[in-house]
Formats: structure tokens, sequence, C-alpha cells
């Protein structure tokens, strides 16, 4: 079976004139990379590295970044690929439990050296009392990437995929968005981020053209309107605040982007505000919703049909299961769900990874199930769902944040949304706090516009008109300081509870 | 607002809404939709409306509708005196 690197050396023995890459407005050919990453493969090569062992990468998106996946790919060495934003000692611990044997990053984005640079001593640079977790139970045969999932507590989990799984998934991709020879797909991700499965190594894989963004100008408008412009691109896959940036700029100029064919939004809600406005931004696309997780790739997708005529779902659909996926969903109660209603989403796809790298967290993750197909290993999603009468799905919450308030099962994620409806409101976060006679109780910590006069009494006037009874908070409290937040720039909501805690233990 | 009516009011602003000034609370404001007063709440209230008004409040009477604005609980403490003085 040949893989992913075979077909992109294939393409660029074919055409190596062929444009592979936009960066900063320059264009690398294929033939181009493929030197880059045969030199960055001899170096690989040369270093003697034991064979059985992953390497760490440390690469902020570049095309010498890319070029060094690649090298990776060709040598069939599992590489694992983390943020390069995480904190050097978190860095450090992921690398000795991915049992890296060395750690390289590209040598200067441009630089006419085309050493690889292993970071320090490599030794030392892997030095953390973290345990190595290399290799999985669940078998090393054929892992290639592995990435990490964006854990708001705690050490992200390493996500090992096998080349196999990713084939998959990239032949997918290219066939539903036509990626190929004379497409242009932009990349908004950052490299470690799973989206660029999608966008980066299905159309390295399949002849086509990636357009990247400058991780430092991801949040410029005018930028990203010049890059989706300039490069001419055709298939466009962001999180929902890219379509944001590219609307403020086109209301601005009042210009548009006639060339994209196909807008994928993922990773996140899209505003009803945001995905109104798509069809006047790009005239000549399709639009598509896609659902997935680092663990599993895309499971769901949903196209959008009629925007353009004021057809626009507040709660948006995350759709049918893409070919070959299989669910389950599982009612409160325990049994499958049949026919409509709400439940928790499990999921199999033909692209998913065998389990995390550190087994122990699998148990509550990974599994057969009894009412499942068997020998399937099914992915928990947290994610409840309501399957409505055409088959199609919409997300209704996170399971995390169901919490049962005096025997209602209330989401604290709904409450939020209600409150945050309100202008004033800046940021809130509701949690359950334990109460001697309710059992749980709702509260809402909420930090306001700071000239608000927003009080809890003009707050609950705004949430008895959007919530139910048993959704109503019982104490709402009104802060000046920001939210602590995750990693993910999330409020964390763990920590408002957790703080909480401590002030009602102080306070006796 | 007489004087029954501000008492009530200022008793539910301390006790569940310590952040809002007793003019803003409107009389006729549901209380229980609103989220201020839940049916814990309620048994905080009625145990008040019993040593601040000296009213017995039957267990029977105990339906959330008597306490759902700040005017229907004025009107139930209003019925309570005066069945008590009768």
């Amino acid at each position: 079976m040949t893989g992913l690197y075979d077909h992109f050396a294939a393409h660029a023995d074919r055409s190596p004139e062929a444009p592979a890459l936009i960066w900063e407005g320059e264009t690398i050919s294929y033939g181009e990379l493929h030197a880059m990453a045969e030199e960055a493969h001899a170096e690989l090569d040369g270093a003697n590295l034991p064979e059985d062992r992953p390497v760490g990468l440390r690469a902020r998106k570049s095309p010498r970044a890319i070029a060094l996946v690649l090298a990776a790919l060709r040598s069939n060495r599992p590489f694992l690929l983390p943020s390069v934003e995480l904190a050097p000692e978190t860095l450090a611990k992921l690398f000795a439990q991915a049992g890296a044997s060395r750690v390289l990053e590209p040598h200067g984005p441009r630089s006419e050296s085309t050493s690889l640079r292993a970071i320090g001593d490599p030794s030392a640079d892997i030095d953390s009392d973290e345990p190595s977790h290399w290799p999985p139970a669940e078998g090393a045969d054929g892992v290639s990437f592995m990435l990490t999932t964006s854990g708001s507590t705690g050490l992200p989990k390493v996500v090992p995929l096998p080349a196999e799984a990713v084939d998959r998934f990239t032949d997918w991709a290219a066939e539903q968005f036509e990626i190929g020879p004379g497409r242009v797909v932009a990349n908004y991700a950052p490299l470690n981020f799973d989206l660029c499965l999608l966008d980066i190594w299905t159309t390295l894989k399949h002849g086509g053209t990636v357009a990247l963004v400058d991780q430092d100008k991801a949040t410029q408008s005018a930028y990203l309107a010049e890059l989706v412009d300039g490069a001419k691109v055709d298939v466009l896959q962001a999180v929902p605040m890219l379509y944001r940036l590219l609307l403020d700029v086109a209301r601005e100029a009042s210009r548009d982007f006639p060339n994209v064919k196909h807008v994928i939004t993922t990773g996140d809600k899209i505003p009803p505000s945001t995905l109104e406005a798509l069809p006047e931004l790009f005239p000549n696309a399709r639009f598509y919703n896609i659902y997935g997780c680092t663990e599993t790739n895309d499971s769901f997708i949903h196209e959008f049909e009629g925007l353009a005529d004021g057809d626009v779902p507040a709660n948006v659909p995350i759709g049918k299961p893409l070919p070959g996926v299989k669910t389950l969903i599982l009612t409160e109660d325990g049994p499958a769900l049949e026919g409509t209603g709400t439940g928790e989403l499990l999921v199999w796809t033909p692209f998913q990874t065998r389990g995390y790298l550190n087994t122990s967290l699998n148990a509550e993750k990974f599994g057969a199930h009894p009412l499942g197909e068997p020998e399937l290993t099914y992915y928990r999603s947290g994610d409840i769902v309501q399957v409505h009468e055409n088959g199609t799905l919409t997300l209704e919450g996170r399971a995390d944040f169901y919490v049962k308030v005096r025997g209602v099962r209330v989401s604290t994620q709904v409450v939020e949304q209600a409150i945050l409806e309100h202008p004033d409101v800046v940021e809130c976060a509701v949690v359950a706090v334990p109460d001697e006679l309710a059992g749980k109780k709702l509260h809402a910590v909420i930090r306001r516009e700071p000239d608000s006069k927003l009080n809890s009494l003009t707050l609950r006037k705004h949430c008895a008109e959007r919530l139910a009874r048993t959704e109503m908070p019982s104490t709402i409290e009104f802060v000046t300081e920001p939210l602590p937040k995750t990693s993910t720039g999330k409020v964390d909501r763990k920590r408002v509870l957790a703080q909480l805690e401590e002030m009602s233990h102080a306070h006796g | 607002m007489d004087d029954t009516e501000r008492k009530i009011k200022q008793f539910i602003v301390d006790e569940f809404m310590p952040d809002v000034s007793v003019d803003e609370l409107d009389s006729d404001f549901d209380l229980l939709t609103g989220g201020v007063v839940d049916s814990l709440g309620l048994l905080q209230v009625v145990a008040w409306l019993e040593s601040e008004f000296d009213v017995a409040v039957d267990d029977s009477q105990l339906g959330p509708e008597s306490f759902r604005t700040v005017e229907a609980i004025k009107q139930y403490v209003e019925q309570a005196k005066e069945t008590s003085s009768a």
C-alpha cells in the first residue's frame, strides 16, 4: 500500500513545477518542496535514531516545517506533533510520554541551511519524570501522526493515528471537496491541529496547492482577505472566527470572494449572524458544517441548502455520518435511541485512533458497546445530540455540562447562552454548587460591561424570557475581574467552581 | 407603597437579591418565573411572614400562587390578618 508520502513524491515527479505551497506571497513548487523533504529525510536518516521509536517535532507552520513532517512520513517513523505554544515543561512531558528519541525542529523557515536542529542536548530536551507510554498497547503498527487533544485541564492527551486511517481520511476529503491538481486549499489552523489532515495533508497527497496562513497574522482580517483573494483559494476550512474576520473586511470594502467553491465551518458553533452573511461573502460557494474531533477525525457533515434564501438554522445541524461512520446514541436511561430523541453520541469512524497513547485514559472514552456493532471500538463523544425526523442531528450540549437540579436535568451551557445574550454581559460561567437541601443549585458568575447597571433583577427578567424555571440560576454574582480561562481561551468552569468552594470554606 | 409592601420587598431584596434596590422590584414581578424565590426559598418567605406579621400559614395554603409576586404576598398577609382579627 502506498502512503501519503509516495503520492506526494509521485506528484513531484510528474509535475515538479506545479505549486505545492503559497507562503508569504511566494510559491513553492512540488519539486522544491520534494527536495526540501528529501534533504530533511537524509539528515533524519543519518542521525541513526532507533528505528522503533518516535521522534518529536517542534514545528511552527512554515514550508520547512511541512518538509520536516514529510520527511518523518517518508521514514515511516511515528512522530509527535504538539502545539509549539505549549509551555516548555509541558512539551518535554509530552515528548517523554511519546517515547521520542529526539526532538527536531526545522532550521528557519526559508534559511539556506537545510539542517534540522535537535534542540539543545537531545537527552536534556526530553528530560522529564513523565513515564514513556510508547509503544501503545493497541499496537504501534503503522502509526504515523501523533496529535494531541486540546484538553482544558492537565496534560494534553496523545492520539496516535495509524497511517491507514489517515489515508482513508485524505481520500474521502479529496473526493468530497474536489481537491487535486490546480485546486487551492487554504490552511488556517496551526500545523498541529487535526484540521490540517484535510487542508494540508489531503491537498499535498492529491497534488493541489496549500495557501498557508501565517500563524502570527491569523487575526489580521486584511491579510486574510488578501490571502484568500490573491491565492485564488477554492476550498476554505476554518473555525467560525475566520469568517467573522473576513466579513469585517468585506463589509468595509464591499468586496466578496467569488473564487471560493467550498466553505467549511468546523470546531465551534457558528453564530447565525455569521452564517447568514456567508452567501454574500462567497457568492459561488457551497457551505458545510463538519463535526469531528482529534480522536475520530471528522465524523459528520452537513451541507447548508438555501442559506442564500435566508434559510439559516439557529441551531446548526452536525448533519449526517460520513461514509463508513457508525454511530450509537445512548439515551439517559441506557437503551440505544431509535428514531427521534436525545442522547449521548458514540461514534466509530474509519479514520480513528486505536486509543490514547496513555492507555489508562481509554476506559472512559473508548470501548465496544453491547448495543453497538460487535468488534467496533466506539468513541464516547461526550456530546448530547438530538435526532430529528429527517435523520439529521443537532448538538444540544456537552454531557459534562448536564447537572441535576432538584431532580431535573439542566444544561449549564444553555443557561450560559441565555445570559450571554444580554448585551451588557461580557462573559459568564454557570456552575452547579452543592446545596444541602436541593442537592445542586445553579450559580452564575457574570462579568458585565464596565459601566453597566445590570443587576440580578434585570438579568432575571432577561433570563425568564429565555429559560425554563428549572434552568434559572439560584444565585447570581457579578465580578469585575476576567473569569479564569483554559489554555484554549475558554472560560474554565472547573476553576470557577474550585474558587467558589474555597470561598465557602473560608467563610465557614 | 404602603408599609407592608415595603417590608416584603425589603425582605426579598435582602434575602435573595442583595445587589438590587427596593425601588427596582416591581410589585407584579413574577418571583417564581424569575428564579428569585424557589420552592425552598418559599419556605423562608413563609417563616418570615409568620414571625414578622404574626400570621399563621396553613400548609394547605402553601401553593406557589399565593406567593408569586410581592402583590400576592401582600394580599395574603392582609387576608390572614383580617381572618385572625375577625
